[in-house]
């Protein structure tokens, strides 16, 4: 099993890269935007799984990511690859911010302050036409010279790879330990020496930059940037991607991501009603399968081998 | 004198748990602390702790006052504890309960440098079998048994053990009260102990705090205390 499980990373990665080749367009495009959902889901599990700040602004970080690279690059001509760096930066310094914020709420408290924020973004970039472009979107350059797909593919894979590799790191160093024990009890965490209001600024700076990241990226890749990015529905799809795919999990958002955007694009026909179907199916999981899709694979997997 | 507290008092909404309570925990020592149900033990015991905070009142470690610290502060200036109602890390093995503690304690040593202590923290409370089985699966004495070993990881000079004997048959009680005092002796742990078993408290503790409504009735050995009408009153009634 160890020595299996040894070769599933470098396994899969060779698959991810041959994958789009015998693709066509539209299913490299579908391919695309799941890598930036699972950058994103897995960073909001950080959060969300990790750390139990269930927070709805992760979606307004890669907002954040997408339009301070798009207007730099749209406006000022920076280069685009320099505009995702400062992105980042801003994402994590707002992240910081944020954090620091919601240092002492729990639950609620905090995901109506990180609501709040999302919204304020939101009405922001609506309203501030001669910068953002409103609900017009903004257009903005690409990353490379030429366009193609299959290089965003592996521009997008290649994040997606490091993002994870960063995440798979924390969560299995001795930090990872002391974010383990506060999800599963903080008062005994605490009650231990982990300095849990750290983590919990830590998880928030370093899942915002990701989000900076992942958005900044995205943005180039879909050449106009729209109020879509930071809006309530993608965080919303998200969470369903996490809850779904296993929260508190390190693969559950990776599948919960794919399964997802792939699941959408099939049910696309029926307009806005997929986005219910999430919810029900994220609700559903949430009830029975509280581990979600990776949780229900790993029990019928004790159950083979007793 | 390892730990003291000052007129500590208490207040949950119209509830008064705790009144002035004076009291004080000599170093080296094994200190009972008793009381009825509801007299306010566990409500101190967090407040030492530093999970809550107290109205008023302060409490002094070492010389040094710690008065509405953070838990995990407390917890690095060298107090640990264990919960009445056992919280382990539910999906984390009992290594890796142990090793929480011991990586926050040692933040710049590398886990696998921490992995034999741990291993051997595991075997002094007999788990050592269980080290890669996870928290969950235990029993009630058995994650007992890991909140010791782990409070221990957190390398404490004042345990707060709170009610460990609760569940365990004679045999076991006789076990855990030698473990405890061999903590004391050997690795010159200072114990404070809520307790309701009261012959091990009169086996093993140097002295008793009674509590009751929140105040302090008394303070002395166990024979005295046993013997003390007030004390008697208070668990009896008239």
């Amino acid at each position: 099993m160890i020595s299996s499980s040894k070769w599933i990373g470098p396994a899969v990665l060779a698959g991810m890269c041959l994958l789009p080749l015998p693709l066509g367009i539209y299913p490299q495009h579908v391919l695309i935007v799941s890598l930036f959902y699972v950058m994103m889901a897995a960073s909001w599990n950080l959060l969300a799984g990790y750390t139990g700040q269930v927070s709805f602004g992760h979606a307004a970080m890669a907002g954040i990511g997408a339009y301070t690279s798009g207007i730099l690059a749209a406006k000022a001509g920076v280069n685009p690859w320099v505009g995702v760096a400062a992105g980042t930066l801003l994402a994590a310094l707002l992240g910081l911010g944020l954090g620091a914020l919601c240092l002492k709420m729990g639950g609620i408290y905090l995901s109506l302050t990180t609501l709040a924020f999302s919204q304020i973004l939101h009405i922001i970039i609506v309203n501030e036409y001669e910068v953002t472009r409103g609900t017009m979107g903004l257009q903005v350059p690409g990353l490379t010279a030429e366009y193609s797909k299959l290089t965003y593919y592996y521009i997008l894979l290649a994040a997606t790879v490091l993002v994870l590799f960063i995440l798979y790191r924390m969560i299995h160093s001795n930090l990872g330990l002391s974010f383990r024990a506060v999800q599963n009890d903080e008062t005994a965490a605490r009650a231990v020496g982990v300095r849990v209001l750290h983590l919990r600024v830590l998880a928030f700076t370093v899942a915002s930059a990701m989000a900076g990241f992942a958005g900044g990226l995205y943005g180039h890749y879909l050449l106009l940037i729209t109020p879509e990015i930071p809006s309530l529905d993608l965080q919303f799809y998200v969470l369903a991607m996490t809850v779904i795919g296993g929260m508190g999990s390190f693969v559950g958002p990776i599948v919960g991501a794919f399964a997802i955007n792939i699941l959408a694009e099939k049910i696309r026909d029926y307009g806005e009603y997929h986005v219910l179907v999430f919810g029900l199916i994220a609700l559903v999981v949430a009830r029975f399968a509280p581990e979600g899709l990776t949780g229900v694979w790993r029990s019928l997997g004790r159950r083979r081998t007793p | 004198m390892l730990l003291e507290g000052r007129k500590i008092s208490k207040r949950f909404g119209g509830v008064q748990a705790l009144s002035e309570v004076d009291f004080h925990v000599e170093a080296g020592s094994i200190t009972a602390l008793i009381g009825p149900n509801g007299a306010g033990k566990t409500t101190l015991f967090n407040i030492v702790a530093g999970a809550i905070k107290p109205s008023s009142g302060q409490t002094v470690f070492e010389g040094r006052e710690i008065t509405g610290l953070p838990a995990d502060e407390i917890c690095r200036r060298g107090i640990a504890r264990t919960f009445q109602i056992v919280r382990p890390f539910a999906t984390m093995t009992c290594l890796e309960n142990v090793l929480v503690a011991a990586v926050n304690r040692h933040p710049r040593r590398p886990r696998a440098a921490l992995e034999p202590g741990a291993r051997d923290l595991l075997a002094q409370v007999g788990l050592a079998d269980l080290a890669g089985q996870e928290a969950r699966h235990l029993n009630v004495v058995q994650k007992k048994l890991l909140e010791l070993a782990r409070a221990l990881a957190t390398e404490p000079r004042l345990l707060l053990l709170d009610e460990v004997l609760g569940g365990l048959n004679t045999q076991e009680i006789l076990q855990a009260v030698e473990q405890i005092r061999r903590l004391r002796d050997r690795a010159g742990i200072t114990i404070l102990w809520i307790e309701h078993v009261m012959g091990a408290i009169m086996q093993a503790a140097d002295r008793v705090i009674v509590l009751d409504q929140g105040r302090v009735l008394t303070a002395a050995p166990p024979r005295e205390v046993v013997s003390d009408p007030r004390v008697i009153r208070a668990y009896l009634g008239e």
